[in-house]
């Protein structure tokens, strides 16, 4: 539309000096002629549009371009004011026609009918209405003649019809004439001038373009305005200066700011000068030599340490270690013997990079000029610095100390002898384990006692039997313990829940001797006659002490202690008047002391945590251990108070004993540990020793002055070790593993049951499960 | 009733900080935390416990203390960083807008901070913060030393631009500047990852390696940004160092740079020390090449006139010379050397006393002049000479600017190094420089007379011991004696090649070497196997003693067996001989050899002895200090192995010298 009313503007200028005579006054002002000839127009044009969807409603569409231009160039014909009045003139006429309806139908509603009167087949009137012509009271120029409605659908549908489709009304547009197959063909080949290969849905014609379509088409291709004849740039008209004023329009004289200098352009200049001046404003200079300059006004010298002042270390704060230096392997011209040989080599660069030990490997080169650059050098430095920011420092002593310092300081194998080695004497005799074995005070004869129920003695050196009594058949013998004092020859032996005090009938055993023994034990009766009644009457007495009888007699077993439960341990007291049994099953009564010269049995214990293992006495003072499976406990005699606990840490202590010093303590242990414990310096071991396989089933001390103890276990084994208590209360005890003693056979996985020291010399005797007693020296 | 405590609320839990909550604590993005960790040297610990302290499920890895943490938390850095984030935010955001006027202004202002307040950052106060004293800085400069002298080296990258490059090599010189005129440099080693040095200034120790001048290669993955940091550091770290060594000995820092000379590769000559004080040092410029002056003139004309001019300075200074002369006559004897204290009455403990070295080491080369030829590295060569006070040096005009003289006939050359094969005398002596090539060898070949001629492992070898090595052992194209380092101190008991084999080789060894030798010399081989077979007989005796704790006479009693079955079986040899009527076959073996095989033996059952009581002895240790003494011997026995392959392998080389010697003789 705009380009049309600029169209519309050119026109109507060349048309305005016609229409002079209107204007009066428009001599000089163009704009109200062109604003009020533009009104005009504009609203003659609505006129001839309005004309146009009137009269042009039966027109097709696409004509409708057309008919515009057409409409436009009405005005154009029809020049001015006349042309104006002719159309008002018209208007009232066209407007009587405009309803739409046909003028047919005029004439019909003239007539007063609106049917007709046909003869339908039967010859009987029919009315025939004509077609309502819906009128549409709009001006949708959109609204055009016949129109296809068959919708959305391909216009391949209706190829088997004549028709291709309905109108509005419903009849059938019928499908126009085409040409036959070889026209067809020609066109195909030929293309007219507009072809689109588009049919019409409207009409089945072939959709042509026209030229002038053609030609929009190619406008819009190339970008241009659609509009050929509109022009985008026109020159333009100035108004005002192409009409040059013979007059000034003020007369007033020229000012005289005019002629002065500017104080505000001074004031902006003196703005830059003091800029420059102060050093705002820098003159130009290429950006890198600017940025050298600044960098170096940065470099700020000074000393940084001028008052320097040590701080305190701060104890947290672990430097860096230093790298090392390079050693000789890191020369460039190393000593031969520095280079890696082949093999050498070639387990380097197997190894992952990681797992290296050096990151290099020696090379050798003949000359400085032929050394290369160290490729990894970079690499080497980023790890440097990870390490530097990234590792955690922690402070390492480094012992820089000659280990063999650690070491205890030994005495040298000389010193440590004597000590048994070899086995000298082997006992045969037993059937069966041999479990208990002792040898007497005056170091002549060994008594043993075994599964065979029986007790036998034996010369010691020879390994002769020279007594022996069968105690009980059914019973093993699990004790065998001599009387400590060299003034009797008595044998304490258990088996089950008897105990048997004996005195064996020995040739080399002076009577004197026989009959002092003989007489101890029988003291007793008298006293156990007359104090029996201490205990009170409902309570079973703890143990019987009777005679065993004749038979028994005879042989030398003179009295049979009765306790309640099977004796494992019989463990005398120093002075020989005492000694104390343990029962390991018996609740309450396992820990039984028995008086000799009394017949009396006491149980010295109500109640005790945890089972006994074993009981002694304390060889100086009046003190008695009791063995329980975790711990040992030292109770005073006296006192009778609880003393010292002492928990080895063994799961279940088999055997202990006592050194003949008292302050020490040796305990075995079923779990295969040996611990030594210095009483008066802890009550947790001082040492373990682990050197056996299985159990430990008894260690003993060397009671006859040499620092020996041995412990026995059921991997067939002795172990002989020195174990020196000092004086000194300040120095440890000095213990050296010395010596194995094998020979027992493992039988049934027991080895070697009990052993015992000789009194004086360096020997011991031994009890195996394999049935025979050895002897070692 | 006690109170119960909570989880990670006392204890180890809270003196460690795991390094995300460090981050999350400071604000601060990764690559910030880590430059601040870098610069302020704070560093991971290692908790007893990790499972104590850490208190998420998933098991952390690196740990701070918290009070490290905390110490952060006051660094005037930190809101730098914060700034400068707040600047990139700007001008991203700036960017985001299109608005690229606006971005490059703020990067602008950025570049004024006096003006815009930006955020940048020195790290003086960090630098004296770490280092309280310039002793503390003295000691850590070893890695800040290689560092920068390894971005010297470097080739410009957008990871490490060539300003920083320039500005390390630049900090580099200067430092060797003072190194040169403090004549501090002790040692140095030519190793195959570059050259070592050490300096002692101010009784410290440094170490440092210096890449060899070539291109380096950059392999793997290396986060230049951490490097970059480090650099940042350290570079300030040594201009200041640089700047109180320079004071210390009246030189004014920063040296005057003279771009033009350094463009044309002058190194350390494009450097002019001045003297601080103009009272004392005349106010003159003091070039590197000091011998250039003396060059002109001839010298003793210029000590007169040096004389006379220090006379009219003094005159014109002030009038109180005598006095000054006299006040130094009676001082005379007040030196900086140690007394010498000797017992005035016997009986005292004695005390040791470091003794005075004889050779100055400015005074190793300074009688000489010394030119490098044209394969030589002239930097480090230039570096160590000026350092052991020698003043001319010349060089091939190729090498760079700043030589002496270019010229290599010129006569006042005392030494050259030179480190190219030699050309076979015979073509020269056939070829009467006819042929082109042959004269071209001559020419190459050339030798001046009144010349040394030295390999350059001469210089190196010769400031290490501090005495002039004899230059024949390093004549061009002779067999170049080892290179040995200085820096390793010889323990005992560990190989030194220094030493003769003799005198370091256990008896066992040398008793095994002499067996070998006279047993089978045609397989040599047997001695290094020998050695393993004893090892590994080592190995299972002790095996078995560790089965048994000591049956020290079963040793023994196998050891007697031994010598029994060998004499009976020896008789009845000797009864089969004379049975079937033959001649004893008596052994060959003489009666040296008899005597070495029995100190063998002997020797072997000390050892076996020794090796018992030793497992005798460990029984008895508990548990934790048997595993401590383990972890000992483990360490010794891998020392001592390594000295003892060492030596065998020395000695099967020392055999096959003397073979071949014979063999030439022969």
């Amino acid at each position: 539309m705009g380009s049309k009313l600029v169209e519309r503007k050119r026109k109507s200028r060349v048309v305005s000096p016609e229409s002079e005579d209107e204007f009066d006054g428009g001599d000089f002002d163009g704009i109200l002629s062109q604003s009020e000839d533009e009104f005009d127009v504009g609203s003659d044009e609505e006129h001839d549009e309005d004309e146009e969807s009137e009269s042009g409603g039966s027109r097709s569409g696409d004509d409708d371009g057309d008919s515009e231009i057409l409409s436009d160039d009405i005005p154009s014909d029809i020049d001015g004011d006349d042309a104006i009045g002719k159309i008002l003139e018209e208007q009232p006429e066209l407007e009587i026609e405009e309803p739409g309806v046909d003028p047919k139908r005029k004439e019909e509603d003239n007539a007063g009918k609106n049917c007709r009167i046909e003869k339908d087949a039967n010859g009987n009137e029919r009315y025939v209405y004509d077609e309502i012509d819906p009128v549409y009271d709009s001006d949708d120029s959109d609204a055009q003649g016949p129109v296809n409605t068959i919708g959305n659908i391909p216009l391949s549908f209706y190829d088997s019809y004549p028709h291709i489709g309905y109108d509005i009304n419903g009849k059938k547009i019928m499908r126009p004439a085409t040409g036959d197959a070889l026209q067809s063909l020609l066109d195909s080949i030929e293309v007219p001038k507009g072809w689109t290969g588009i049919t019409d849905i409207n009409t089945g014609n072939p959709l042509n373009l026209s030229q002038e379509e053609l030609e929009l088409v190619r406008r819009v291709q190339q970008g241009l305005l659609t509009d050929e004849l509109q022009d985008p740039y026109p020159e333009t008209v100035e108004y005002f200066t192409s009409i040059e004023e013979k007059m000034p329009l003020s007369a007033a004289p020229e000012p005289k700011r005019r002629f002065l200098p500017s104080k505000n352009e001074a004031k902006q200049i003196m703005k830059l000068v003091r800029a420059i001046r102060e050093g705002r404003i820098l003159p130009y200079k290429p950006p890198d030599e600017r940025e050298r300059e600044q960098e170096e006004e940065e470099e700020v010298h000074f000393d940084l340490w001028q008052n320097e002042e040590a701080a305190a270390p701060n104890p947290m704060h672990i430097p860096a270690p230093k790298l090392p230096p390079p050693g000789y392997d890191l020369s460039y011209n190393p000593p031969e013997e520095y280079l890696p040989t082949k093999e050498e080599r070639e387990e380097w660069e197997k190894l992952d990079p990681e797992e290296r030990e050096k990151d290099y490997l020696p090379q050798k080169y003949g000359a400085l000029r032929k050394v290369p650059a160290w490729d990894t050098l970079v690499k080497e430095r980023f790890e440097r610095s990870m390490d530097l920011y990234l590792a955690p420092r922690v402070r390492k002593n480094r012992l820089n100390i000659d280990p063999n310092s650690l070491l205890a300081k030994l005495p040298s194998p000389s010193e440590l002898k004597p000590f048994p080695t070899v086995a000298q004497t082997i006992f045969r005799g037993h059937e069966g384990r041999v479990r208990s074995v002792a040898i007497d005070p005056t170091g002549l004869v060994v008594a043993s006692g075994g599964d065979d129920g029986a007790v036998r003695v034996w010369e010691l050196l020879t390994g002769r039997q020279i007594w022996s009594v069968k105690l009980s058949s059914d019973e093993a013998v699990n004790a065998v313990r001599w009387r400590p004092t060299k003034d009797t020859f008595i044998l304490a032996a258990a088996a089950g829940d008897d105990i048997f005090l004996m005195v064996p009938t020995h040739p080399s055993v002076a009577l004197a001797l026989e009959q002092a023994s003989r007489d101890i034990l029988a003291a007793g009766f008298g006293y156990a006659t007359n104090g029996q009644q201490q205990t009170a009457p409902g309570k079973e007495p703890p143990a019987k002490w009777a005679r065993p009888g004749a038979k028994l007699e005879d042989e030398g077993v003179l009295i049979r202690v009765t306790v309640r439960t099977t004796v494992k341990v019989i463990s005398w007291h120093r002075r020989g008047d005492h000694f104390a049994t343990v029962s390991p099953s018996g609740q309450r009564s396992s820990v039984a002391i028995h008086t000799l010269s009394k017949h009396l049995t006491q149980i010295p214990f109500r109640k005790l945590s945890g089972l006994a293992q074993t009981a002694a006495f304390h060889p100086s003072r009046p003190l008695f251990f009791v063995a329980t499976q975790r711990t040992i406990r030292c109770y005073d005699l006296q006192k009778l108070e609880l003393v010292k606990v002492v928990q080895p840490g063994a799961k279940w202590i088999s055997c202990f004993d006592i050194h003949p010093g008292g302050d020490n303590l040796i305990v075995g242990s079923y779990d295969k540990r040996l611990l030594w414990h210095d009483l008066d310096l802890s009550n947790r071991p001082y040492k373990t020793m682990r050197f056996h396989s299985e159990a430990i089933r008894a260690v003993r001390y060397h009671k006859g002055g040499l620092p020996l103890f041995a412990d026995t276990s059921d991997d067939g084994t002795i172990q002989i070790f020195h174990g020196k208590v000092p004086n000194d209360q300040l120095e440890h005890p000095t213990i050296v593993p010395v010596k194995i003693l094998k020979g027992h056979r493992v039988v049934s996985k027991l080895g070697v049951l009990d052993m015992d020291w000789h009194p004086r010399e360096p020997w011991c005797v031994s009890a195996g499960a394999d049935g025979t007693i050895r002897l070692w020296m | 009733m006690a109170k119960i405590k909570k989880k990670g609320q006392s204890g180890s839990a809270k003196n460690y900080i795991t390094r995300t909550q460090a981050v999350k604590k400071l604000q601060l993005s990764l690559p910030d935390f880590r430059k601040l960790c870098i610069w302020k040297g704070i560093y991971p610990r290692e908790p007893r416990s990790k499972k104590k302290v850490s208190k998420s499920a998933t098991a952390s890895t690196t740990f701070y203390y918290t009070k490290d943490i905390q110490y952060l938390l006051h660094e005037p850095l930190l809101q730098k960083f914060r700034d400068q984030k707040v600047l990139e935010k700007k001008i991203s955001r700036a960017l985001g807008r299109g608005d690229v006027s606006d971005a490059a202004r703020f990067e602008r202002n950025a570049a004024r901070p006096e003006k815009t307040g930006k955020p940048r950052y020195t790290l003086n106060h960090i630098i004296r913060e770490r280092y309280p004293t310039f002793i503390d800085a003295l000691r850590d400069l070893d890695d800040c030393l290689s560092m920068l002298f390894l971005f010297a080296s470097l080739p410009s990258t957008s990871a490490v631009p060539a300003k920083m490059i320039a500005r390390c090599e630049r900090l580099c010189q200067e430092f060797q500047h003072y190194l040169i005129v403090s004549h501090s440099l002790r040692k140095s080693f030519l190793s195959i990852k570059g050259i070592y040095y050490q300096a002692n200034i101010q009784g410290e120790d440094i170490l440092w390696l210096v890449p060899y001048k070539f291109n380096q290669r950059i392999m793997g993955d290396i986060d230049f940004r951490i490097m970059g940091t480090f650099v940042e550091f350290y570079m300030t770290l040594l201009s200041f160092v640089n700047y109180r060594l320079y004071t210390s000995i009246g030189l004014k820092y920063p040296p005057k740079f003279d771009q033009l000379k350094d463009e044309q590769g002058a190194e350390l000559a494009a450097f002019s020390l001045e003297g601080v004080n103009i009272a004392t040092d005349s106010g003159e410029t003091k070039a590197i090449t000091n011998g250039e002056s003396e060059h002109g003139p001839d010298p003793k004309v210029q000590a007169e006139v040096n004389k006379l001019v220090k006379q009219l300075k003094d005159e014109s200074s002030n009038g109180g010379t005598p006095m000054e002369t006299d006040a130094e006559g009676g001082e005379e004897t007040a030196t900086d050397a140690i007394d010498k204290f000797e017992a005035a009455a016997p009986g005292g403990d004695v005390l040791p006393q470091p003794e005075e070295s004889n050779s100055d080491p400015g005074q190793l080369f300074s009688n000489f002049t010394i030119f490098l030829s044209r394969e030589t590295p002239r930097q480090p060569l230039e570096f160590i000479l000026r350092a052991f006070g020698c003043k001319r040096i010349g060089w091939d005009a190729v090498l760079g600017e700043g030589s002496v003289t270019t010229d290599k006939t010129d006569p006042s050359i005392t030494h050259q190094i030179v480190d190219r094969p030699v050309v076979r005398a015979a073509m020269a002596a056939n070829g009467d420089g006819e042929d082109n090539q042959t004269a071209q060898k001559l020419a190459l070949n050339q030798r001046y007379p009144g010349r040394i001629y030295v390999q350059p492992q001469w210089v190196w070898d010769s400031i290490n011991d501090l005495e002039l090595k004899s230059p024949e052992l390093y004549a061009p194209g002779a067999a170049l004696p080892p290179h040995l380092s200085p820096f390793v101190k010889s323990a005992p008991g560990a190989y030194d090649p220094t030493l003769p084999l003799d005198a370091q080789e256990t008896e066992a060894e040398a008793l095994d070497a002499q067996l070998a030798d006279s047993n089978g010399e045609e397989g040599s081989d047997e001695d290094v196997e020998n050695d393993m077979d004893v090892d590994s007989d080592d190995e299972d005796e002790d095996e078995e003693n560790e089965d048994d704790f000591g049956g020290f006479s079963e040793g023994e009693g196998e050891e007697d067996e031994d010598e029994e079955e060998e004499t009976t079986l020896q008789r009845q040899r000797e009864l089969e001989a004379e049975l079937s009527g033959k001649l004893i076959k008596s052994k060959p073996v003489d009666a040296k050899m008899k005597a070495k095989l029995e100190a063998k033996k002997a020797l072997d059952k000390k050892a076996r002895e020794e090796a018992e009581d030793l497992e005798r002895a460990k029984g008895m240790l508990s548990k934790k200090k048997r595993k401590l003494f383990e972890q000992m011997q483990y360490t010794n026995n891998k020392k001592s192995a390594e000295d003892v392959k060492l030596r065998s392998k020395r000695r099967k080389l020392e055999k096959e010298k003397e073979k071949a010697k014979a063999n030439g003789k022969a």
